[in-house]
């Protein structure tokens, strides 16, 4: 799905849709009607809500209905316990649901292992304990809470119809929130989340935050709705309202319409309400309990993507975006680039000082002890090569450095300031970007998206020349006419350069590279080199892990040698290498 | 003993490897050579039959097993020592080697095997309670030896064992493979470092970007100066 | 503060139906840590177990254990045609969560709608009668679901660490292409699995409707204590699962002797809650 096009079509057509549904009561339809049209809205402000974070970020919830029911006894307890104005309490309801949302994803999204799995199985059993909470609370007690007697407000004629029209007011912010969102840095945050979590945080992409404001906008509409449904239902009950019917349905309704589209919940909502509305009360609901349920998992099983995306792909009609991309790259053949027009930043001044520095950093997974005590300076403007048997802790420094594995002693310095203890997207916003040794670009999105969103949340970011920004380095990276690809349909050289795009677009005064040359033939391998040079002579730093020594001979300014976690030799790489400890320990004598 | 005939192996709709043929011969010591991303794990892969095969034939030991499973082929006596060892990591150096001689035909014979394992490595049997995962490169790898020898191999796959491994610890690798093929087990050995390759066997293949580009006893290929250059290093 | 007696009672009390809830997380926690599925229509399972157990007791007047008799092979049967067709369609991490618990969903409903939601309990002259020692009582179907809840988590996890099958599944747990590059079938071994987990959790079921009353809405309270058990036991361990299924039976019994028996759903959760804060090594 490209996020990066702007389409007019559906948004206009869904606010005209609105407008009109707006106008029903005048029309003074019968109340069948409203009261259908109600249905529908709820369902649509639920599934969309619960899209935002579970389909954009795929943090699975089970437990919409849990942020429901906190907003229905919010109500239900202020309007009729604490007096609370009908209307004033419905933005409360909704801040009361999104504060239990803070709270769990609070103990949650900080965990490493089983995010998503642990996330799904605890919001499950959110709803059954909030309802048991509720149930010996007096804030229900068993009885139920009736709303009868609380005044609600003449919006439009009639109360059904005034009930109709929040309804719909709530269910047209759940879906302009839904766009808005999915058209925005958090939405473009939340995709990369959804492709690969680590590596969006290693582009700069603040993820807990990002999921905490996901997560509490879900569950803030989903109160919203509940605020509403309990003055429609005026006698609410623990039974009735934290069942596994809401839950259930969303799930439904946003896999079936499409979890990668603002509207496909909205869709989705549209097709099993309509449908289930045969079924209402008593066995019959039961029975229509099961056949949603069987209907998730035939879809799940044979139509996984969902029905808006499979239908955007073979109509294109009405929903394509109609923006034709900007004029069409011209085909620049790999390497011949230009270099960049102006220089990001000044040559480093001459006693500026080192840019990084790692101070005796120690690094253990279990009895492992994979860096001990490295000791290195990465020089401004120089290529510095860091070489060593696998297993050494090349990759491990790189992640220690980058923040993705809290260092357990010792320190990392950027430009004199301590950076050990920062979280990775903190990191990258500081200036430091790396490559992954097996590429790892974010699969649902086009070549250029992954380059727009390292630009977005590389430091520097201009809003207003992002796309443009991404393109200029896509480009320079020899990958313009592939740019709307996604990365799957790129080999292995062509992902590796997009990795370099992606890393250069965050503008990082250093760039860590590990093994980028892995795989590719000595052709490539010759474009890679200059291209390396290039972006050196373009301002940044480059640490350059890599084991072909003819390329590091010919690119580093200066080597590290890594063995065993430890740093045994620096200096001018041909020295190095005769270096004896270095030839014994690493290269076995074998070379020349 | 093993014959691949034109075989066209990909992943999803990217292809990774075209027209490969290659053969090893009862007994014989073969080694395909070429820089990383030219496909020689996903070759091991197809021939141990962990990939599928789109086209081409494979043959072993007289029949064709293009579309056996991969544990069709370990009963068939090919046993594979994969890239980066792959061992279980929380089990003990005697339970990986046990589940080596899984298959039938081994299982009677596993005390032997393991007696001759550790009378082999040494340091294995000092370790046998140790969690694999909690050694060092060079002994993982010994044990991904063991594990292979444990399953009475007709033929080894043999995948990058120098991957990681300190100089020393990989003549020492290179010497057990040595070892191992004058019992009489032919083997197919995947390998990075051309030098320690060609070194060894009988004959090679380079496999560059997915297909073979050159074959021979290693002194032609040592001669030819395009694999010279790209691979031993210009002052070779 | 409560005699010592009831103190002691609630401790019995705990202890016992904690194996009970080991015995229902068992079926959850192999899949999940051996088979790297999240199949939570075991749980399910479990109950049209107690279903069918309390049907064929009322009546067609079976005694439990020969209702065990068909109910365990039948649903040894639909666990491993369950798996099969999971693998078929190649269902994994939160793809298998989402199936399942449509699964579940579905069997809530079946139970519903043959039979409603009224409360259900099996009568049986012998299933009050309790030992007794001291001051405290023993029921005895507790203590025989606890015995046999104890042996089957022993016996797992016996049969995993020490024999030669348990290694293999344990093996393709981790390594699943290497098992099989060494004989290792394990997608037959799978299939055995998943047929022993449903096994069990059919027999988890014959005891919830000896020990307890049934209704629908019941099942999706149990849910959160099964969840937490498997998390706090550790993914894939047995034993694990029988001693967190005790630790929160007896804090449940604790809560309801000291503060008010309505809140004891809640202390799982919470005990759930304090763990993934604290977030120890092994989570």
């Amino acid at each position: 799905m490209a996020l990066t096009r702007n389409g007019r079509a559906a948004p206009a057509i869904v606010a005209v849709a609105a407008a009109a549904l707006f106008l029903v009561p005048a029309a003074k339809v019968p109340a069948f009607y409203e009261s259908f049209l109600y249905l529908m809205f709820y369902w649509i402000a639920l599934a969309t809500s619960w899209n935002i974070l579970s389909g954009y970020a795929h943090y699975l919830s089970f437990g919409h209905g849990a942020f429901f029911g906190a907003g229905v006894y919010a109500t239900a307890t202020l309007t009729t316990k604490l007096g609370v104005p009908f209307l004033a309490s419905i933005p409360l309801a909704a801040g009361v649901a999104a504060l239990l949302a803070l709270g769990i994803g609070a103990v949650v999204f900080r965990l490493n292992r089983l995010r998503g799995d642990l996330f799904a199985l605890l919001t499950l059993a959110v709803a059954f304990v909030l309802a048991t909470v509720i149930l010996n609370t007096p804030i229900d007690g068993g009885p139920g809470v009736y709303l009868s007697a609380v005044p609600l407000p003449n919006l439009a004629g009639s109360p059904s119809a005034t009930i109709y029209v929040l309804g719909l007011a709530i269910a047209v912010i759940a879906v302009a929130a839904a766009y808005a969102v999915a058209h925005s840095r958090l939405g473009l945050g939340l995709f990369a989340i959804h492709d690969d979590e680590d590596v969006a945080e290693a582009k700069g992409v603040p993820t807990f935050r990002y999921k905490m404001i996901a997560f509490a906008i879900s569950a803030g509409i989903a109160g919203a709705v509940g605020a509403v449904h309990a003055m429609y239902v005026s006698y609410v009950t623990v039974g009735e309202t934290f069942g596994i019917t809401i839950p259930l349905y969303v799930v439904l309704m946003s896999v079936l319409g499409g979890m990668r589209h603002w509207l496909g919940p909205a869709v989705g909502a549209i097709i099993i309400g309509a449908s289930l509305f045969a079924f209402t009360g008593g066995a019959s609901a039961t029975v229509g309990r099961a056949a949603v349920a069987l209907g998730l998992i035939a879809v799940i099983l044979l139509l996984p993507d969902g029905v808006v995306p499979t239908l955007l792909r073979r109509s294109g009609a009405l929903f394509r975006r109609s923006a034709a991309p900007a004029a069409a790259p011209p085909a620049t053949p790999p390497a011949a680039a230009a270099v960049p027009a102006a220089p990001r930043r000044e040559p480093a001044a001459a006693d500026a000082g080192p840019l990084l520095v790692c101070d005796g950093v120690h690094r253990s997974f279990g009895g492992i002890h994979a860096l001990r005590g490295v000791q290195l300076e990465v020089k401004r403007g120089e290529i510095l090569g860091l070489v060593g048997p696998n297993g050494s802790g090349k990759t491990t420094l790189i992640n220690v450095v980058s923040g993705h594995y809290p260092r357990d002693a010792g320190s990392i310095a950027l430009d004199g300031r301590e950076i050990g203890h920062l979280k990775p997207h903190r990191v990258a916003q500081m200036g430091i970007a790396r490559t992954y040794q097996i590429p790892r670009p974010f699969a649902h999105l086009s070549a250029l998206d992954n380059v727009v969103l390292a630009a977005t949340f590389g430091r520097e970011s201009d809003k207003a020349s992002v796309r443009a920004e991404a393109r200029h380095w896509l480009d320079f990276a020899g990958l313009g006419a592939r740019a709307h690809a996604l990365p799957g349909a790129l080999n292995l050289h062509e992902r590796k350069f997009l990795e370099l795009a992606r890393a250069l677009a965050a503008h990082p005064s250093l760039l860590m590279l590990d093994e980028v040359l892995a795989g590719l033939t000595p052709t490539e391998i010759e474009n890679a080199v200059a291209l390396i040079r290039r972006i050196r002579d373009a301002g940044t730093t480059i640490l350059f892990v890599e084991h072909n020594m003819r390329a590091v001979l010919e690119l580093c300014d200066r080597l590290v040698v890594l063995n065993y976690g430890a740093v045994i030799a620096s200096g001018a790489p041909r020295e190095v290498m005769r270096n004896p400890e270095v030839v014994s320990a690493y290269l076995g004598g074998t070379h020349a | 003993m093993l014959e691949a005939q034109r075989l066209h192996v990909g992943y999803g709709d990217a292809p990774a490897l075209w027209d490969v043929s290659l053969a090893v011969a009862a007994g014989e010591c073969v080694s395909v050579i070429g820089p990383n991303g030219a496909g020689k794990t996903t070759l091991v892969n197809a021939i141990a039959r962990l990939l599928p095969i789109r086209q081409g034939r494979l043959r072993f030991d007289g029949s064709d097993v293009s579309a056996a499973g991969a544990q069709d082929m370990c009963n068939r006596g090919v046993a594979l020592i994969p890239e980066g060892r792959r061992l279980f990591t929380r089990m003990t150096v005697e339970e990986n080697l046990d589940l080596g001689s899984y298959r039938r035909a081994a299982r009677g014979a596993r005390e032997t095997a393991r007696e001759r394992v550790y009378a082999m490595f040494p340091i294995l049997a000092e370790r046998r309670r140790q969690h694999a995962g909690t050694m060092s490169g060079g002994q993982q790898q010994m044990l991904a030896i063991g594990r292979a020898l444990m399953s009475q191999p007709k033929m080894l796959l043999i995948d990058e064992p120098s991957l990681g491994l300190a100089p020393l610890v990989v003549e020492q690798v290179f010497a057990t493979i040595k070892q191992i093929h004058a019992s009489g087990v032919s083997i197919l050995l995947i390998e990075q470092n051309v030098t320690k390759a060609l070194d060894l066997v009988e004959r090679a293949y380079v496999l560059e970007g997915g297909r073979i580009v050159a074959q021979g006893k290693p002194a032609e290929l040592r001669a030819q100066p395009h694999i010279r250059a790209a691979y031993l290093g210009a002052d070779a | 503060m409560p005699s010592f007696t009831l103190l002691g009672q609630a401790l019995v009390s705990g202890v016992l139906i904690g194996g009970l809830y080991g015995l229902l997380g068992l079926g959850l926690t192999l899949s999940w840590g051996l088979l790297h599925l999240i199949n939570i229509a075991y749980f399910g399972l479990a109950f049209l177990s107690a279903y069918l157990t309390y049907h064929l007791g009322e009546v067609y007047h079976l005694p439990p254990w020969y209702a065990a008799a068909l109910l365990v092979p039948a649903f040894f049967a639909a666990g491993v045609a369950l798996h099969w067709t999971l693998a078929r369609f190649r269902v994994a991490g939160l793809v298998s969560l989402l199936v399942t618990f449509g699964l579940i969903v579905v069997v809530e409903a079946v139970i519903q709608i043959v039979w409603t939601a009224d409360f259900r309990k099996l009568e049986l002259p012998y299933l009050t009668a309790s030992a007794k020692l001291g001051p405290v009582y023993l029921p005895y179907m507790e203590l025989t679901a606890f015995l046999i809840a104890a042996a089957l988590a022993v016996g797992t996890w016996a049969v995993l660490r020490y024999t030669y099958f348990g290694k293999a599944v344990r093996a393709a747990a981790e390594e699943p292409s290497m098992a099989a590059a060494y004989g290792i079938n394990h997608r037959a071994n799978a299939l055995l699995i998943a047929g022993l987990c449903a096994a069990s959790a059919a027999v988890a079921g014959i005891f919830i409707a000896l020990t307890t009353t049934l209704a629908p809405s019941q099942m999706f309270a149990w849910f959160g204590v099964v969840f937490a058990v498997v998390i706090i036991g550790g993914l894939g361990n047995p034993l694990g699962a029988l001693v967190a299924g005790v630790l929160i039976g007896v804090a449940e019994s604790m809560t309801m002797a000291l503060i008010a028996p309505a809140w004891a759903p809640v202390v799982a959760f919470s005990l759930l809650i304090a763990l993934l804060i604290w977030q120890p090594r092994w989570l």
